[in-house]
């Protein structure tokens, strides 16, 4: 039976069809001796493979096989004094059995060349590159950034995430820094408005989860800030980590015991701090934090300006001023906080010496990461 | 903020390295930045023996020396007459820079070889004669330093303050610093002030008229003073911190505002008019002209020091030129006070000056140590430029500045800190850096804080004190006891995570570029002027033209980025940015935020595989970009998925025929395409460009999670192909929708596996070769079975498109 729809039928169909409308009884017979005497051939030269010594033996058995003279190239020659309508059906099993055996033979004397260390006549030059599969990279930042989050997120923190245009209010205000405070200076501030900036740290997310959340609050808080500066160490935008815990009973103690818990995970367990007094007009006591230098392990290098040390975090216990702002009961509760900025981190652990590499997105720095 | 050792070394005894007390500074929060040689420009000065002199044979006025410089002798010609041979003098070698800024070199004079230059004190800024060249003790070795040879040795301490130690910004500040650390005492300078005759009163008056603005002023007056020279001491100190020596009335005031931090200002007391002061507001409008010559525009909010007449001085930041000291100055009236820190800072800010005096003024001077420093000067000024002190003092204090009493727990400071400190502890520490402590029970303390501290306010400053006096490094490093609370998973976050994972496996690289960019990037993609991306955020004050506004789409980034490597020769890209756009406000109001909206983009030029061995050459099509997309909506689950030729004004920068629009169901998600000639032109890029453009927010809306498994049908599957010639217009989407439609239960799948255009198929018609897949999860189909259903099929789609079978070969 045909379908007239089927345009294109696969060889499988045709042979099936053929197969159907064989004629006659007695071709049939002389078409099965042969096919059984290939079967036959085939269990013969399989059972003798499997009893081989060596490879000679296995040479000689594949040349009476299926050598010019084997067997089996015989009768594939004697097909053709089949009737026609047959052959192919013989012709095809002919051949299976031939590829079988070559296989067969094929590993056998691989298994023997093997054993004596001969190169096979047809090898590949395995030096030449493999096929290629297109791989992508994260930018470093964002790499960066993810180890520093998992890190607190195995802590229990949770990531938040916040604005970049953000109100001056929640950029300065709240935290403490009114508009003629002198620690405005320690902000070069991109204005869109008198009371519209781009938030020059991710500090201002701090309050938005505060106002928004009671205590206890443990956050960690990544994006960008941005700052009028452009140079070897400094770009007009950037990238930072802020993170925030609040509740009952923390201390100064808690803030070193969990950033140091952050600078082992993200260097090594041989990376030493050193935490020493500074001034955020957000934080009371402020800490600016220092890590032994990963250059120089300490000894005093260039990257160190021959110190020792390298400063990589802001932190301290968040100012009263700022949970009053924010409605928290500072009698009750007391919390820290620290920021930190990723690409100075990355510059460290990846040894990059020029921060505007981050930002000009050339493949062949973006590749190697 | 810079003094130097000896300097500090007046009032307090310090018998640590520096390099150790430097870092003990810089461990209770004054940072030092750098630790500077006094002397390091006199490396190159040595101590030059004069081992011949003669006469130079085209000049009579000069000499010709040979000066033994310990490792030769050099030549040199000198004009000074003070020197003989045998003498030791200092000779400042080639490539010494002198003080003056001049930079010695091997030159001719006249005709004959010099290899250096014999100096005076005052141009090695180690006195202040020059008359002739300096001569040193007979016990100098030639070749050494001169430095050495004198016995000057000082080191130059620079510090990174923090905006809130205003009190550390003199020499005295840091010295009660050195004192605590060194757990030693203070020696203030000893005050002794001279006689005065004629009461001050009598020749002088103060009216404060801004008491808000200046709660204190006060004045004393010297008359009869001589202007000259400082003496050398003094022109030392101010040369160790970087100050310029001007004359001896002015000098000795810096060196007060340098000693204890108040700055000072000395008029001409003649050139006051009506020999009074009055402080007041300025006229909006007024102009002025200050001691650097600059004119300045005032306006009424500026305070102004005014004499009879008008005005003299910008209170606190700036003198005026006219009441400037001079050399014919005969009386000086010094001015000492206390400005309001906001009033200096708005000023300053708005004239755009930065003073060591406004910078101190800013962060608020000490209120009680105004008549101190005034006193200082007033005895230093007598004991240097002579004169006669006023008897008295002015002191007009309308507004006085409270006492900060503020009462702390050592219980609270404890907790605080994670301390374990006692009271007398915690009353030592409080008592090192002059605080005012007395307990007031077992726990409790009362604190005064002195007025030079103006930074400490609350007991948590009080705590930082006792902390950082402890030492940091001190306090135990504990770990937080904390609730267990999981976070509530974040759509947004999984979202990310899962296109960064589906982007790079797919061979796209992330790129980061600036949120701002040129306000020409809407002219370039092209956008219609009613395109809301064409309101944007502008930023005030951008640091370059190209910088200027906040992005309203991601693709000018990767076009930016597509040219930065193309001048690199990386002409195979695939890149993608995560990231925010901003939208202004619809409405007009000045305070409200843009809408921060996350785009995900991508972009892919130049090869389809990375060029290999194996593959040449071929170039990324329509559908290699869109293949991206599907992969993207694929791995967020998103259903409805459905693409449509680009029909909306959203896409002007895509290229009509070779873009499309992806929806999930109704809702538009981005598009899909090929950028336009034009657009390419537009970023001065040559090669063709693919690009997706997708809004985040809305797949993170559509996506949804991982399906529920189905079982696996153990029955099997049978395939039917059938080739359609239809109408070139015919969207093959069209085909599969119609099928899929039909709702055969039967078929598992259908896909296009073969897409033909060409001889024999006539002009205006394609073959678009389906495979169908049929299955059942009951039982096994039959052949028949199979045939009849997709006979049904194939007669359905025929009639639905108007579409031939091809014809039969033979
Ligand atoms: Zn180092």
């Amino acid at each position: 039976m045909r379908y007239a729809l089927c345009s294109m039928r696969s060889e499988a169909t045709d042979a099936l069809c053929a197969m159907r409308y064989a004629p006659c009884a007695m071709r049939e017979r002389i078409t099965k001796s042969m096919k059984q005497e290939l079967k036959r051939i085939e269990q013969e030269a399989l059972d003798a493979i499997k009893v081989v010594s060596g490879l000679t033996e296995v040479k000689t058995l594949k040349a009476r096989y299926i050598g010019r003279k084997g067997v089996v190239t015989t009768l594939l020659r004697r097909i053709s004094s089949l009737p026609p309508e047959e052959r192919p059906d013989t012709g095809r099993l002919a051949n299976e059995v031939r590829k079988r055996l070559e296989e067969a033979f094929e590993k056998a004397l691989q298994a023997f060349e093997a054993d004596r260390g001969e190169i096979p006549a047809v090898a590949l030059d395995v030096t030449l590159p493999g096929r290629p599969l297109a791989r992508g990279r994260l930018h470093p930042i964002t790499q960066m950034t993810q180890a520093i989050c998992e890190v607190f997120q195995r802590l229990g923190f949770e990531i938040v995430e916040g604005p970049d245009v953000e109100l001056d209010y929640y950029n300065f205000e709240a935290l403490n820094i009114p508009r003629d405070h002198p620690a405005r200076d320690m902000h070069d501030t991109f204005y869109i408005s008198e009371n519209i900036v781009l938030r020059t740290h991710t500090s201002p997310i701090q309050i938005r989860v505060m106002e928004s959340q009671s205590p206890p609050v443990r956050i960690i808080a990544p994006g960008k800030a941005y700052r009028v500066d452009y140079d070897i160490s400094h770009t007009p935008m950037f990238y930072q980590v802020e993170g925030l815990m609040v509740q009952e009973n923390i201390s100064f103690g808690d803030l070193k015991g969990i950033l140091t818990t952050l600078v082992h995970q993200i260097f090594d367990e041989e990376t030493s701090l050193r935490f020493r007094p500074s001034f955020f007009p957000f934080t009371e006591p402020s800490a600016e934090v220092d890590i032994q230098c990963v250059i120089c392990r300490g000894a005093g290098c260039r990257v160190c300006s021959h110190t020792g040390w390298l400063e990589v975090l802001g932190a301290g216990m968040v100012h009263p001023a700022v949970f009053e702002m924010v409605g928290y009961d500072t009698e009750r509760y007391s919390g820290f906080a620290f920021g930190m900025g990723i690409e100075r981190i990355a510059m460290l652990k990846y040894g990059i010496e020029d921060i505007r590499r981050f930002y000009e997105n050339d493949l062949r720095f973006l590749e190697q990461f | 903020m810079k003094v130097s050792l000896s300097w500090l070394k007046d009032y307090v005894t310090i018998d640590v390295d520096v390099v150790k007390l430097a870092e003990a500074l810089t461990m209770v929060g004054l940072e030092v930045d750098a630790l500077v040689d006094r002397y390091a420009y006199l490396d190159r000065v040595v101590v030059g023996h004069i081992v011949e002199i003669a006469p130079h044979s085209n000049a009579h006025t000069l000499s010709v020396c040979r000066v033994d410089v310990g490792n030769g002798i050099r030549p040199v010609v000198c004009g000074a007459t003070n020197i003989k041979q045998g003498d030791l003098v200092p000779i400042a070698l080639p490539g010494a820079q002198l003080p003056s800024g001049h930079t010695i070199q091997v030159g001719e004079i006249r005709g004959q070889v010099s290899e250096g230059m014999l100096c005076s004190e005052a141009e090695l800024a180690v006195g202040t004669d020059s008359s002739g060249i300096l001569l040193l003790p007979g016990t100098a070795t030639p070749g050494i330093g001169v430095a050495a040879a004198l016995g000057l040795s000082d080191t130059i301490i620079e510090f990174d303050l923090t905006p809130n130690r205003s009190d550390c910004l003199s020499v005295i500040g840091i010295a009660r610093e050195v004192a605590a650390i060194l757990k030693t005492s203070l020696r203030y300078p000893r005050l002794k002030l001279p006689p005065g005759e004629t009461p001050i009163e009598k020749i002088t008056s103060v009216i404060i008229e801004s008491p808000d603005h200046c709660p204190r002023y006060a004045a004393r007056v010297v008359l009869d003073v001589q202007i000259g020279e400082s003496p050398s001491w003094l022109q030392e100190r101010l040369h160790s911190v970087g100050l310029r020596a001007i004359n001896n009335v002015v000098d000795v005031t810096n060196f007060v505002l340098m000693e204890m931090g108040q700055p000072l200002h000395a008029f001409d007391f003649d050139r006051l008019a009506e020999h009074r002061i009055v402080v007041r507001t300025a006229r909006e409008g007024q102009a002025f002209t200050t001691l650097d010559g600059a004119e300045r525009t005032l306006n009424s909010d500026m305070l102004m020091i005014c004499d009879g007449k008008g005005p003299v001085a910008l209170a606190g930041i700036m003198g005026g030129l006219e009441s400037e000291i001079e050399d014919d100055t005969r009386s000086a009236l010094i001015e000492s006070a206390y400005f309001d820190p906001i009033t200096i800072r708005r000023t300053a800010k708005r004239l755009g000056v930065n003073t060591e005096s406004s910078y101190r003024f800013e962060r608020g001077v000490d209120p009680d140590g105004i008549t101190k420093a005034l006193d200082r000067a007033a005895q230093l000024m007598v004991e240097t430029a002579g004169g006669k002190l006023a008897s008295g003092v002015i002191d007009n204090y309308p507004r006085p500045i409270p006492e900060r009493v503020i009462e702390v727990s050592v219980k609270r400071t404890n907790r605080l800190l994670g301390s374990r400190l006692n009271q007398e502890e915690v009353i030592s520490y409080l008592k090192s850096v002059e605080l005012n402590v007395a307990p007031l029970d077992k726990d409790r303390l009362r604190v005064v804080a002195p007025t030079f501290r103006v930074d400490i306010e609350r007991p948590e400053d009080l705590m930082e004190e006792v902390a950082r006096l402890r030492g940091y490094d001190q306090i135990p490093t504990t770990h937080p006891l904390s609730h267990v609370v999981a976070s509530p998973q974040d759509k947004k976050l999984e979202c990310r995570s899962r296109l960064r994972e589906i982007l790079t496996g797919c061979g796209f690289s992330e790129i980061v570029t600036y949120s701002f960019i040129g306000k020409d990037a809407c002219n370039k993609l092209l956008l219609p002027d009613n395109d809301p991306r064409r309101q944007m955020v502008s930023i005030l004050n951008p640091l370059t033209e190209d910088q200027a506004v906040m992005r309203t789409s991601l693709v000018p980034g990767l076009l930016a980025t597509m040219y930065r490597n193309s001048t690199q020769r990386n002409e195979d890209l695939r890149i993608f940015e995560l990231g925010k756009i901003f939208l202004s406000p619809p409405t007009a109001d000045r305070d409200e935020l843009p809408e921060e909206v996350q785009m995900i983009s991508g972009l892919w030029t130049g090869a389809r595989y990375d060029r290999t061995w194996h593959l040449k050459g071929e170039k990324v099509d329509f559908y290699d970009i869109k293949g991206i997309v599907d992969s993207v909506c694929a791995g967020l689950n998103i259903k409805g998925l459905r693409y449509t030729p680009l029909d909306s004004p959203g896409f002007p920068y895509l290229r009509l025929g070779h873009t499309a629009e992806v929806y999930a169901g109704d809702e538009l998600l981005g598009a899909v395409g090929e950028l336009t000639h034009e657009v390419l032109q537009n970023f001065e890029l040559k090669q063709p460009a693919y690009c997706f453009d997708l809004n985040f927010d809305r797949l993170v809306h559509c996506m949804t999670e991982k399906k529920r498994a189905r079982p696996i049908s153990r029955f099997p599957a049978t395939t039917r192909d059938v080739a359609l010639i239809v109408d070139d217009a015919i969207e093959a989407q069209g085909v599969l929708d119609y099928i899929d439609g039909l709702g055969e239960e039967l078929i598992g799948r259908v896909e296009i596996f073969d897409v033909y255009k060409g001889p024999p198929i006539s002009r205006g018609k394609k073959s678009l070769a389906l495979r169908f897949t049929y299955r059942s999860y009951e039982r096994s189909l039959t052949d028949s079975e199979v045939n009849r259903i997709h006979e049904t099929m194939t007669q359905k789609v025929l009639k639905q498109f108007n579409a031939q079978l091809p014809r039969r070969s033979a």
